[in-house]
């Protein structure tokens, strides 16, 4: 009886049980697509205005645009006139060596953003100022640096005054350095945000730990890369990754402004000549092509520093 | 019985007598309202509404009072940011139903997007003094894409005031290339610039490149350029980019020149009065009008680019070409209308108020020149739009017209040779679409 008794409630339990899961199953089915109710418009934005631009923006690649009159589907013709343009070698080569100042964009703000944080002598000045070229819009920053880098614009008059006459170059001019030139102009406009960003993440760092680690004996740049570096990893990654994208499709403003891709295509980079090529010369689905070998080239940059990031937060973890 | 279908009869007829009279009073009013206010059409102009915005504010007035059942609305984009808004429209087939373009070769590339003359509206082309680069190949019998009203061509201004410090005559400016060498030294020796260039942009192309080419060219072969049979490697072509850069090479320029733009750079040093020559326009920007406020009218004078070659055919002549053109859509849904502002453009009208707002040249023949303000430089030009030439700038594809300005730049500062230069602007002339 026992058994049977227990075995009648058991029934009743698996029952109970077999009803509580399929209410559960109810519940959580609805919350399912009431979830996908929420995601719903956030997935539209993303149809709408990422991945349906990005498939138009392939097939113009692959058309034939001669001028205004209709387009020919030409399938990889574009791509494979690209690898014969010497243009576009040479602004990947030039996007190149923009990617490989990226340790300055990394750590010059980081510099100053310790500075300021550990209250270094004028700290005041620079944490009242390190943000202002940030709000200048670049085409502005462009059209105060052409008139600075001139010739005898504002920075030769000053590095002769100060005896400096063979520093005092044309900084616009030279094959090499009105790239080095729109690059520097470049972080001076863009670092305000990267010590903006470091400072959030110093303010996470105990300061016993800062102060123990001066009793210690650590000097600065011990402190910064053996105690603020690695406290800090996830934001340093954060910016790299941002930067690492960001050296490749920030510049059109300040290029725009500053040289047009000149003298010659010495500061043309793959942007500059995605806007020529579609709207000056109106070939709109060769644009489209280095438009979207551009899209890979940062794709790859991006996607290897976030791969970087997440194993690092992986290790951080452990 | 009889009673009640009276009363029905009542019932009934009220509504029925009160939503007649209703209606009919509807009916008087909608009349009344459509014979007061006929159905205005609207047409929207895409322009970067050259001269001033008092003489746009004029032009729309004056046609909308002419045509009460046509509204006109601006589409005003600079410039320089022309293309990227106008290109759009064209790609998708949609918006203004009038635009403007450059005559010459920025038009005819841009064929497609607008709908040729019809006779009645090409017939007022009659009173212009000239309108062939609407038309294609520069060719008034081929199908024309629109109307122009102004006039646009190269000449070169000069500062009387640095010419007198430097010991030259400023009623006597060079008028060849040799003296206009010794006149650069003996203006350079009082610390101002010689001539004001800027070489990024399409400017070099427009403004510089014609008034070189002038001393080579016949319009033969300004007409080959434009069919694209003209190759770079031609020893007439060669010697043009020679002449450029010997204008560079010579240093008669700002040291800048290759890192600025003409406009607003260049033209700021002239106007600064620290540049004694520069070659702009007639009309539009930079005209003898904004310089004339900034250095005064009687220290301004204006003159044809000094000739290399003083016997070449058109070494005398002014590089002239008409402005803005006018034309309508291809997908305009107003075209009677758009066709009718078309038509005012080029009209009398219009060019009287170009010639009173602006000082502007204008095409009409029947527009009152005596309206035009008193300026020695602008008296100069008069003389000097008299004897016209093609204007071979707006017969580059704009491939040519980029690689010639980059090029000049690397030649300028010694990082090309003029042959390399000849090579890329050769490529440039087998990439243009419109010229192959």
């Amino acid at each position: 009886m026992a058994r049977k008794g227990n075995t009648s409630m058991n029934t009743v339990q698996d029952g109970a049980l077999v009803s509580f899961f399929r209410r559960n199953t109810a519940i959580s089915k609805l919350h399912r697509y009431v979830g996908f109710l929420f995601v719903l418009p956030g997935l539209f934005l993303v149809l709408e205005f990422k991945f349906i631009p990005l498939i138009k923006g392939i097939w113009l690649s692959m058309l034939e645009t001669r001028g205004f009159s209709d387009p020919k589907f030409t399938g990889l013709h574009n791509y494979d006139r690209m690898l014969h343009d010497p243009t576009v070698r040479k602004t990947f080569f030039h996007a190149f060596i923009v990617v490989c100042t990226l340790p300055v964009w990394i750590l010059l703000p980081l510099i100053l953003a310790v500075l300021i944080f550990q209250k270094s002598p004028g700290w005041k000045f620079f944490r009242s100022t390190y943000f202002l070229p940030y709000t200048i819009a670049p085409i502005v920053v462009g059209i105060m640096f052409r008139q600075m880098l001139a010739p005898n614009g504002a920075l030769n008059s000053i590095l002769r005054a100060v005896g400096l006459k063979r520093f005092a170059i044309a900084w616009l001019n030279g094959p090499t350095s009105s790239l080095l030139s729109l690059t520097s102009v470049a972080l001076w406009s863009f670092f305000g945000l990267g010590v903006l960003t470091y400072l959030s993440a110093l303010s996470s760092i105990p300061l016993d730990v800062i102060e123990a680690s001066r009793l210690d004996g650590a000097g600065f740049w011990r402190m910064l890369l053996q105690i603020v570096l690695p406290l800090i990893k996830p934001m340093v990654g954060y910016w790299t990754v941002l930067c690492a994208s960001g050296v490749l499709v920030w510049m059109f403003p300040l290029i725009y402004a500053l040289t047009q891709g000149g003298p010659g295509v010495s500061t043309m980079l793959p942007e500059f000549l995605v806007f020529l090529t579609t709207f000056q010369f109106l070939d709109r689905g060769y644009g489209a092509a280095i438009g979207m070998t551009l899209f890979v080239f940062v794709a790859i940059f991006s996607g290897l520093s976030v791969r970087y990031m997440y194993h690092e937060g992986k290790g951080a973890e452990k | 019985m009889k009673r009640e279908k009276q009363y029905r009869g009542k019932r009934l007829g009220l509504p029925v007598i009160v939503t007649l009279i209703v209606s009919a009073m509807l009916a008087v009013v909608s009349g009344s309202y459509s014979f007061a206010a006929p159905k205005v059409t609207t047409i929207k102009v895409l322009g970067w509404a050259p001269g001033n915005a008092k003489f746009w504010a004029d032009t729309v007035a004056a046609f909308q009072k002419a045509n009460p059942s046509i509204k006109v609305k601006l589409e005003t984009v600079p410039f320089d940011k022309y293309s990227e808004v106008q290109g759009p429209y064209i790609t998708s087939k949609s918006g203004p139903d009038v635009m403007a373009n450059n005559a010459g070769l920025e038009l005819f590339d841009r064929r497609s997007a607008y709908v040729p003359l019809p006779a009645d509206v090409r017939a007022a082309g009659k009173d212009l003094l000239t309108y062939s680069g609407a038309c294609l190949g520069f060719d008034v019998t081929q199908k024309c894409y629109g109307l122009p009203f102004s006039y646009q061509g190269n000449v070169m201004y000069y500062n009387k005031l640095i010419l007198s410090k430097a010991g030259l005559d400023p009623n006597k400016p060079p008028t060849t290339m040799s003296e206009f060498g010794t006149a650069c030294k003996a203006i350079e020796a009082t610390g101002s610039t010689c001539l004001a260039l800027g070489l990024t942009g399409v400017f070099p192309a427009y403004w510089d490149f014609p008034e070189i080419a002038r001393n080579y060219l016949t319009e033969a072969d300004m007409r080959k350029i434009l069919a694209g049979k003209m190759p770079w490697t031609d020893p007439k072509m060669v010697k043009i980019l020679q002449g450029l850069a010997m204008l560079t090479n010579s240093g008669w320029t700002n040291t800048n020149a290759p890192s600025i733009s003409m406009l607003p750079d260049a033209a700021d040093l002239f106007s600064s009065g620290k540049a004694a020559f520069a070659g702009t326009i007639i009309s539009d920007a930079v005209n003898w009008q904004s310089f004339g406020k900034a250095l005064g009218d009687a220290n301004l004078g204006a003159m044809l680019w000094p000739s290399i070659d003083p016997s070449a055919p058109l070494a005398k002549k002014f590089s002239g070409i008409e402005g803005s053109v006018y034309g309508v859509t291809a997908w305009s849904k107003q075209k009677v209308a758009a066709f009718k502002f078309v038509k005012w453009i080029a009209g009398a009208t219009n060019g009287n108020l170009w010639v009173k707002d602006v000082g502007g040249q204008a095409l009409n023949k029947k527009v009152d020149k005596s309206a035009l303000p008193n300026s020695p430089a602008l008296s100069q030009i008069q003389k000097i739009v008299a004897h016209p030439t093609l204007h071979v700038g707006v017969l580059l594809s704009s491939q040519e017209a980029d690689a010639l300005s980059r090029g000049w730049q690397q030649v300028a500062l010694g990082q090309m040779t003029v042959a390399d230069w000849t090579a890329q602007m050769q490529t440039a002339l087998q990439n243009s679409p419109s010229k192959n």
